[in-house]
């Protein structure tokens, strides 16, 4: 019912002991209300003028006030706790992915983690406020009532001690028969529902077809199946609340008789029993409260499941054991018998055994078919992925892995798709150098062809792009990406992800003639499936399935008539 | 706002007498409650006169229990009926507002694909269901049930029942009204602090790589804090405001419990018969106020269902005006000419297309080439007839495009960069193209586009869903599924709309080997960008700023164009030197 993960959130504890004791004060305000209350119709009943019911009247609204007055306290205490909780789990979730991030990301989703960092959090918020209050309402009210009822008459309190195992009872079988069917029910239910803006969105291509008029008919089809399907799960959801309303109603109903015969039969005075009888329904209103909110918790209680989880995940380690260095004509990097698996127990590893030597300003292609393992590779040597087996050594260095605060911020990576930040043009070409000054960003412009552009622009170099900024093309982006690693100039490596692999061939040509004068003084590692890159290169690894199948001087393999490399090349290139 | 409205209004007549039901079943409900609490009143008070005969109070029992057991039972019917209710609208609403993007479908890709309009759209519709739901059958469930109460209470005194009126007016218009003034403003600032967050935090996530890259952790937890501080300050303000208000609407309800109190004193004091309904009206207002207390809340979303609103009823189609239609047997299609085609967005944008002019005989393959952003397919929506040119015109066999409109999905079969498919099965998805075929013949389409290994492979073999957006297939194989579908279309003339694009070349490779096989006897025209499986056309057009740069035979253009020689050989991999 309530998630043992809750009572270790930090500072619950207090929090739980403040809200028990303004819980149990409320308690008795009700109780007090409810007493005052009685008094008065129990004055007026008997026929006393209005004067007499004054004192009860004034005592019954103080106590109706504090009553209420102490649920804004309580929810004002709850609420901040939540936030406060709430923006602690966000910050350790960013730290998280900070710290840890690309292989987590890799593993969860980019798009799960933004939910989650978003929406996520406000129903953590909202998760931790409902079940807090509600459940402390039901574990208190419900019980300091009872004891006052069979303080008053015992008859009243048997009957609403027995409804209550009766009334939880039937809502688990319902709940469960409703879970049931609902299970049964969920795909076809969310095919249903998804199905409009599916339509929506394939409209073009209903239009193509000539198909797009008459599917209108389908959408009225499908939404009306759609209508059906959950009216006839909904018939079935909603019985347990039904049964809880039920039960109570009648359960006061059936208190309201007793207390009439009782009455009838002059073994109960009447305040006693109008005291009980406006009880009861404060008696099951804690639990109404609770089952109402329990369904709206649920989400909230998987994003708190699905965070925990994302924060469970290992962080990375020992990011610092590599000190600061520069690297340069003589500087080496090895990579011994590394392996890799994304999932664990694969039968087959994403890398298998890989041994690599670089040194100094080398400019090495990594080549191969899609899912070769490439693009792992790059992440290995980038340090977003943490590898499994095998040895890494820099410049002599032994290292358990490149996820090395000072490696990282030695190379320039230029991925296939490159993400722009929601930022002026300025500072994302500042992104790894925020100092740079006006000059340099602009020497950084030129040398990567991006002059012209940025003049076309109104707002020139504050010109907004990235999420809700101005639109640009992939050909753009990537000269934004370099104008960077222009910039970032004291970084001596540079590693490529198939940069132009989306580029049209002419903008990928006159990309190329920028590109090439930066590739002086770096050590460059280009994964790419074009093979035209290769004349820049010194050196070329060949990958299948994971493995380096073939690696040599580029001249070397350029000039064979067998082998893998010749195989890729010839099947990359098609029979033309 | 609601002057011109036509998606709220029309639907309330629409289903009147399900609504009037809805509502009266809303009322029931809190009445038995009231109702409960009513006859338990009186059936103490008047226990307690202790009257001879126990017949005096049966009729009070046995009301006691029809209201007990009503208030569960209304309540389950109107739930069930109230979002049946609802649900009929949003068929009716959802049918409306495809056809009416359906109109616009020339400028679709323009109007609704950037910035995700189609999914806002959908939401409006979830929202004005939340509208009905939780606004609209609240209030006035509410406001009904405020009237029985007052003119119950005026019966008796009016002077009393005036007070009553006033202080549930309190309760069910003046606070919701109050609510709205009040957080109209906040919510529209925490939607944008919403939104900006939410960049905010895409840019952490999907940039992590850089962020880790620059070594700049601060920075990158700086980026959300101000944004989340300024949100919790506002929402935090939201969440005082409602504590409050319901608070004084609590305080209301104090009120008027003291206000019957003092009501039933003076008005049934003068004889013990009518003492005895002391109770009964004091006790029936509690299970009112939980109905109309949260009415308040409701309104607090009002602020979305008008944006919403204001954006359903903003949905103008313009649909485009075409001449007199013609008609053409596509068997006898012979020659498609631009004639001098022009072409601009709108007058402020720039001139996309400009005097473009091409003769295209049947069966003749032309490739299209040029950086993004130089209207490569604009000119096939311009050939299609989706977009009509400024100036010049699109000539199948002498005969407008635009009036071929109504047949043009026998002339014209259309492949773009990520083929839509249909949350349904393979055979569902492919027989879109021609619905008349028979299940072999889309069999053989299949076979033809090499997907029959794959489907055999498969558990449920043709019946397979292809999931959301195709997702259980990869990109080649969503192409190559579109493909078999375009087969089933058997339309003379084919658009391509880089097919390829983010392929790696061995799939490209395969796929354009099948796309002419397949297709070896239609005219094509191919829009791509690069120059892989180029060998397969008759002409090749280098489109730049809606001009052509270059064109010919690609072997001719190898022999005598340096240019396309040294873009050839990069293609190819064919190595150059610095």
């Amino acid at each position: 019912m309530i998630d043992k993960r809750l009572f270790q959130l930090p500072g619950i504890k207090p929090l739980f002991r403040m809200l028990a004791g303004l819980t149990i004060l409320q308690a008795f305000m009700i109780l007090l209300q409810a007493k005052f209350l009685a008094e008065a119709l129990v004055i007026s009943w008997q026929r006393q003028s209005l004067n007499n019911i004054v004192h009860p009247t004034i005592y019954f609204i103080i106590a109706f006030l504090c009553r209420h007055f102490l649920t804004w306290v309580k929810d004002a205490i709850l609420d901040k706790y939540a936030t406060k909780t709430t923006e602690d789990i966000r910050g350790k979730l960013l730290d998280k992915v900070y710290t840890t991030g690309p292989q987590m990301i890799s593993q969860a989703g980019s798009g799960n983690i933004v939910t989650n960092a978003l929406d996520g959090m406000d129903e953590i918020n909202n998760y931790l406020n409902l079940i807090l209050s509600k459940f402390m309402n039901m574990m208190i009210i419900p019980w300091i009532i009872l004891i006052f009822v069979f303080f008053q008459n015992i008859t009243s309190g048997i009957v609403l001690i027995l409804v209550f195992p009766i009334i939880i009872l039937f809502m688990i079988i319902l709940g469960y028969a409703a879970q049931d069917k609902a299970d049964s029910q969920y795909a076809e239910y969310i095919v249903l529902s998804n199905h409009f803006v599916d339509a929506l969105r394939g409209l073009t291509t209903l239009k193509m077809l000539g198909l797009s008029k008459e599917y209108a008919h389908n959408i009225y089809t499908v939404s009306e199946q759609y209508r059906k399907k959950t009216l006839s799960t909904l018939r079935i959801a909603i019985l347990s609340t039904f049964a809880l309303d039920w039960f109570t109603t009648l359960s006061i109903a059936i208190l309201a008789v007793f207390l009439g015969l009782a009455l009838i039969k002059g073994t109960l005075p009447l305040y006693p029993a109008m005291v009980t009888l406006i009880l009861a329904p404060e008696y099951f209103l804690p639990l109404r409260n609770f089952a109402n909110d329990y369904h709206a918790t649920l989400n909230g209680k998987n994003a708190f499941t699905a965070t925990m989880k994302i924060l469970t995940l290992p962080s990375t380690k020992q990011r610092q054991l590599l000190p600061s260095l520069t690297w340069n004509q003589d500087s080496t990097l090895e990579l011994q018998k590394i392996n890799f698996q994304y999932e664990h127990n694969q039968s087959l590893n994403n890398l298998q055994d890989i041994n690599l030597q670089v040194q100094g300003y080398q400019r090495i292609a990594i080549v191969g078919q899609s899912g070769a393992g490439k693009s792992t590779l790059l992440d290995i040597l980038s340090g977003f992925l943490i590898p499994q087996g095998g040895k890494i050594k820099v410049n002599g260095q032994d290292l358990p892995h490149l996820a090395q605060d000072n490696w990282q911020q030695q190379f320039t990576y230029l991925p296939q798709k490159p993400y722009l930040f929601s930022d002026t043009i300025a500072n994302n070409i500042r992104f790894y150098s925020p100092e740079a000054s006006d000059a340099a960003v602009k020497a950084a412009i030129t040398q990567a062809g991006l002059s012209k552009f940025i003049q076309s622009l109104p707002a020139g170099l504050a010109t907004k792009v990235g999420q809700g900024g101005r639109g640009i093309s992939g050909g753009q982006a990537q000269r934004i990406m370099l104008a960077r690693a222009f910039l970032a100039s004291e970084r001596h490596i540079l590693i490529f992800d198939e940069p132009t692999a989306h580029l049209d061939i002419e903008t990928e040509y006159s990309l190329k003639q920028t590109m090439l004068p930066l590739f002086d003084n770096h050590l460059v590692i280009f994964a790419t499936h074009r093979l035209h890159w290769l004349a820049q290169m010194d050196y070329v690894i060949v990958m299948d399935h994971g493995r380096i199948v073939e690696q040599g001087p580029a001249q070397q393999l350029l000039t064979e008539t067998s082998g893998p490399f010749f195989e890729l090349s010839a099947h990359m290139r098609g029979d033309q | 706002m609601w002057h011109h409205d036509t998606w709220v209004k029309p639907y309330l007549k629409q289903y009147k007498f399900l609504l009037a039901l809805v509502l009266i079943l809303g009322v029931l409900t809190t009445f038995c409650g009231g109702a409960l609490m009513f006859t338990s009143g009186y059936t103490i008070d008047k226990s307690a006169t202790h009257p001879y005969n126990i017949l005096l109070i049966y009729p009070a029992i046995l009301m006691t229990r029809a209201f007990g057991i009503g208030r569960p039972t209304f309540k389950y019917v109107e739930r069930l009926k109230s979002h049946n209710w609802v649900l009929r609208v949003t068929s009716k609403l959802r049918t409306r507002l495809y056809k009416t993007v359906e109109q616009d479908a020339a400028f679709f890709d323009e109007k609704y694909q950037t910035g995700n309009i189609l999914g806002l759209l959908s939401e409006d519709i979830a929202h004005l269901q939340n509208l009905y739901l939780r606004t609209v059958f609240p209030t006035v469930v509410g406001i009904l049930l405020c009237l029985i109460i007052v003119i119950g209470i005026g019966y008796f005194d009016l002077w009393f029942g005036l007070l009553i009126l006033l202080l549930l007016a309190i309760e069910v218009l003046i606070a919701p009204l109050i609510s709205v003034a009040v957080e109209a403003g906040r919510r529209q600032q925490q939607k944008e602090l919403k939104d900006h967050l939410y960049t905010n935090l895409t840019d952490n996530i999907l940039g992590a790589n850089d962020w880790v890259l620059s070594g700049r952790q601060q920075d990158f937890k700086q980026t959300t804090q101000k944004t989340v501080a300024e949100l919790n300050k506002s929402t935090n303000h939201s969440k005082h405001f409602r504590w409050r208000r319901d608070f004084y609407l609590q305080a209301v309800l104090g009120i008027i419990f003291i206000v019957l109190l003092i009501f039933t004193n003076l008005c049934f004091t003068n004889n013990a018969e009518r003492a005895n309904y002391v109770a009964a009206f004091v006790l029936a207002i509690a299970p009112v106020g939980e109905t109309i207390i949260p009415i308040s809340q409701g309104f607090e979303e009002y602020p979305t269902y008008k944006d919403s609103i204001i954006r359903l009823n903003n949905l103008h189609p313009t649909p485009q005006k075409l001449p007199q239609q013609q008609h053409l047997q596509p068997e006898n299609f012979q020659k498609l000419v631009l004639d001098h085609l022009q072409f601009e967005y709108d007058a402020d944008s720039p001139v996309l297309i400009k005097d473009f002019h091409q003769t295209i005989n049947r069966g003749e393959k032309l490739a299209l080439i040029g950086p993004s952003g130089t209207g490569k397919t604009t000119l096939l929506q311009l050939i299609n007839g989706d977009l009509a040119p400024q100036k010049g015109q699109v000539l199948v066999n002498d005969i407008n495009v635009l009036a071929l409109q109504k047949e043009r999905q026998k002339l014209f079969a259309f492949l773009n960069q990520q083929p839509f498919l249909f949350n349904t099965s393979i055979i569902n998805n492919v027989r879109l193209g021609n619905e008349q075929k028979t299940d072999t013949e889309v069999q053989k389409a299949l076979a033809a586009v090499k997907l029959q290994d794959l489907i055999d492979s498969l558990p449920q073999g043709y019946n397979t869903p292809v999931q959301e957006a195709g997702s259980r297939f990869s990109g080649g194989e969503q192409q190559r599924l579109a493909l078999a579908r375009i087969l089933l279309q058997d339309a003379p003339i084919v658009l391509l709309d880089e097919p390829t694009v983010g392929l790696d070349p061995i799939t490209e490779n395969d796929l354009l080997q099948t796309i002419f096989q397949v297709l070896a006897d239609k005219t094509i025209i191919w829009v791509t960008h690069h120059l892989q499986g180029v060998k397969n056309v008759d002409q090749v057009i280098f489109l730049n700023q809606g001009h052509i740069e270059m064109q010919g035979h690609p072997q001719d253009l190898y022999q005598n164009n340096r240019h396309f020689q040294e873009l050839y050989k990069m293609d190819q991999g064919i190595l150059i030197k610095r």
